[in-house]
């Protein structure tokens, strides 16, 4: 009986077929019932009032399989020669929120390719807590320090905080770049002034990267407003200031609000911070006087319309139970 | 004989064909969770910082399948600092292998900034809402309660539908503290739940539990040391059997005195002699209860008179309703995710 035979031939060739397709289709159907379920549980959960629970489970599912895979987690990234190299100039001091403020700022440093980080202590010797900080980070630095003699720290008691602080740490760093660099035959550099309670996007120092000389953008939480930023007009040039404080400064912008080509730092090796006499809020026209005019400055950040680094500002912690003599062991490092 | 032979071919193909393909899948769901963590030298097992490659050998060598997600539940609410403090806390969270960000903003429906956040965020982002209702609004009273709830209950409604066992570990991540790496390398091992000191806290330089014997006997504090977790909420991580397998544990308000927070939450699930120091006998402080300061806006005019309109906080958006649908939530975070990564 030939039919016999036959039919096991039919089944042994359709069987696994059939197999192939229902595990096939497992596998492209399954995520999507999983959507639909989440939908029909939602009711039986018990919250508080004011839930929509249709839009809690809008599910973020789609979004954790795409991004999940994507980023690759290389800590800092791997150096390019063709990004100009961003130097970021940070100077700190010791106070109890010292090493949280460096820590966070590190973790978004990490993110940024070809960053050098240059930290200015401002202390008598390089501390152990930073040097163990800037170590164990993995970024590239340069670890530096000098110490603001006291008559000029007295004048920063913080009554009126528009007193230049980090002056001379700042001109250091700029120093010692002058020093470092050829200006004849030196990489592509930029320089940009971090303090290290502020807060940065990656968007930011991208930004940056392709200042010719002097570029700008807003800040926001600066000057008693949501944010400053400079006035450009509808050929790209900057030609004024939007601020309430002061606004007929040469510069009337926030030390995050700017970043100098690295060439020019170099070319004027005379231009610094200017220490004695400066206004309140003068600071950062005293150098930016000596390297460009309003005419040269290159607006950023979507012609100054979005806001791509805040100046937030760290409250100073409570330790009234550490008492008169320090209650908790100082060799513990905060 | 020809024939035969093709048509035995032919009759064998289909079965070869399924036992790769079963092989296939298998071995794929194997090193699928692990496609994340490729790259710098295997030092997206978390590791924090640049340690020597020497020291940091056995971690690499860990399978990474194995390798346990953190999931980040943090409540948010709308104030001009807001978007900042989610930014620099993206630019921490980012830098860790397989973290899960699970968003809560304190309002009735999901504002546009904090949307328009997650899409970009780089990271795996959940984004949830619930209000806190307006008589629990007052100072003294335990804040962020219903938010942290509801990113529990999240998780446990995502794992009822997930194949068990899905290693995991959860903590509570306020927008303002601060981070370190080293951190999430720490709590990552965590088997129940797992402490370790918070700087800036207490009043006090830092508050810690107090260890001996590798063992969890006290408390070190400067307030109210007589609670029965004198801990800060940024102080223990909890693994996600745990909180799976006490579906009813969650954050009260009623009955909950200031402080008591988290000690109401944790009587619930463990012991103190269950907990887990961690961050070497808890001797390392490895994150900082930091606030950031109001932001002064006395020059801000009345009205807006900006020509441009830039966002900063979302309390000036219109809260509209914008559901996005979900093929479009599905599509756009991805090429913006191309964007970041380059």
């Amino acid at each position: 009986m030939p039919k016999r035979r036959d039919i096991l031939a039919i089944v042994l060739i359709v069987l696994p077929w059939t197999l192939l397709i229902t595990v096939w289709h497992q596998s492209t159907i399954a995520p999507l019932l999983a959507v639909h379920k989440d939908d029909g549980g939602d009711s039986q959960r018990d919250l508080t009032a004011g839930l929509d629970s249709k839009e809690y489970c809008l599910s973020d599912r789609d979004i954790v399989e795409v991004v999940r895979t994507e980023y690759v987690y290389t800590r800092p990234p791997p150096w390019s020669d063709t990004l100009p190299t961003i130097h970021v100039i940070t100077p700190t001091y010791s106070r109890p929120v010292q090493k949280a403020e460096l820590t966070r700022l590190a973790n978004t440093l990490l993110h940024v390719p070809n960053l050098h980080w240059i930290l200015v202590e401002d202390s008598q010797r390089r501390t152990p807590l930073i040097t163990r900080l800037l170590r164990d980070t993995g970024l590239n630095y340069t670890h530096l320090n000098v110490e603001t003699p006291r008559n000029y720290k007295l004048r920063g008691d913080m009554r009126d905080p528009r007193i230049p602080r980090g002056t001379m740490q700042r001109n250091l760093a700029l120093r010692w770049l002058r020093e470092t660099f050829n200006k004849n035959n030196s990489q592509p550099g930029i320089v940009y002034f971090a303090d290290d309670d502020n807060t940065y996007s990656l968007e930011l120092f991208e930004e940056m990267r392709s200042t010719r000389k002097v570029s700008v953008w807003p800040v926001a939480f600066v000057g008693g407003l949501r944010y400053e930023s400079p006035k450009v007009n509808a050929a790209g040039k900057v030609y004024g200031w939007k601020t309430v404080f002061d606004p007929h400064r040469p510069f009337a912008i926030d030390m995050a609000g700017f970043a100098v080509n690295l060439r020019l730092i170099l070319q004027r090796s005379q231009a610094y911070f200017k220490l004695r006499g400066v206004k309140g809020g003068y600071q950062e026209s005293s150098l930016l006087r000596e390297l460009v005019t309003l005419n040269d400055l290159e607006p950023k950040a979507a012609n100054c319309t979005k806001i791509l680094v805040w100046h937030t500002r760290t409250e100073k912690p409570v330790l009234v139970n550490e008492g008169k003599k320090g209650f908790t062991d100082p060799n513990v490092e905060i | 004989m020809k024939s035969q032979l093709f048509s035995r071919f032919l009759l064998l193909l289909p079965w070869v064909l399924i036992v790769i393909i079963v092989l296939d899948i298998d071995s794929s769901r194997a090193p699928l969770p692990a496609l994340a963590p490729r790259g710098g030298g295997g030092g997206g097992g978390g590791s924090g910082g640049a340690r020597p490659a020497a020291a940091r050998a056995p971690p690499q060598r860990r399978p990474e399948a194995a390798l346990p997600t953190i999931y980040a539940i943090t409540p948010t609410y709308s104030r001009p600092v807001q978007k900042a403090e989610l930014t620099r806390l993206a630019n921490t969270f980012r830098q860790v292998a397989r973290l899960h960000w699970i968003l809560v903003e304190d309002a009735a429906a999901r504002s546009e900034l904090v949307s328009r956040f997650v899409a970009g965020a780089g990271l795996p982002c959940t984004h949830l809402h619930v209000p806190t209702p307006r008589r629990y609004k007052r100072p003294g009273l335990p804040r962020a309660t219903e938010q942290r709830n509801a990113g529990l209950a999240w998780l446990r409604q995502r794992h009822q539908h997930l194949p068990p066992p899905q290693p995991g570990v959860l903590f509570f991540a306020d927008d303002d503290n601060t981070y370190s790496l080293e951190l999430f390398q720490e709590m990552r091992t965590t088997r129940k739940v797992s402490v370790w000191p918070v700087g800036l806290v207490g009043g006090r330089r830092y508050e810690r539990p107090v260890v001996e014997n590798g063992k969890v006997v006290g408390w070190y504090t400067g307030w109210r040391a007589d609670r029965p977790f004198a801990i800060d909420m940024a102080g223990f991580a909890v693994s996600l059997q745990v909180i799976l397998s006490h579906p009813k544990a969650v954050f009260k308000r009623r009955g909950s005195q200031p402080g008591m927070q988290e000690s109401d939450f944790l009587k619930q699930i463990t012991t103190v002699e269950e907990l887990e120091p961690k961050a070497n006998n808890c001797t390392k402080v490895l994150v900082w209860h930091t606030r950031t300061e109001k932001v002064n806006l006395a020059n801000e005019p009345k009205y807006h008179l900006d020509t441009v309109n830039i966002e900063l906080t979302s309390s000036e958006q219109s809260l509209k309703k914008k559901r996005a649908s979900s093929f479009s939530l599905s599509w756009a975070p991805e090429e913006r995710h191309q964007k970041i990564a380059r």
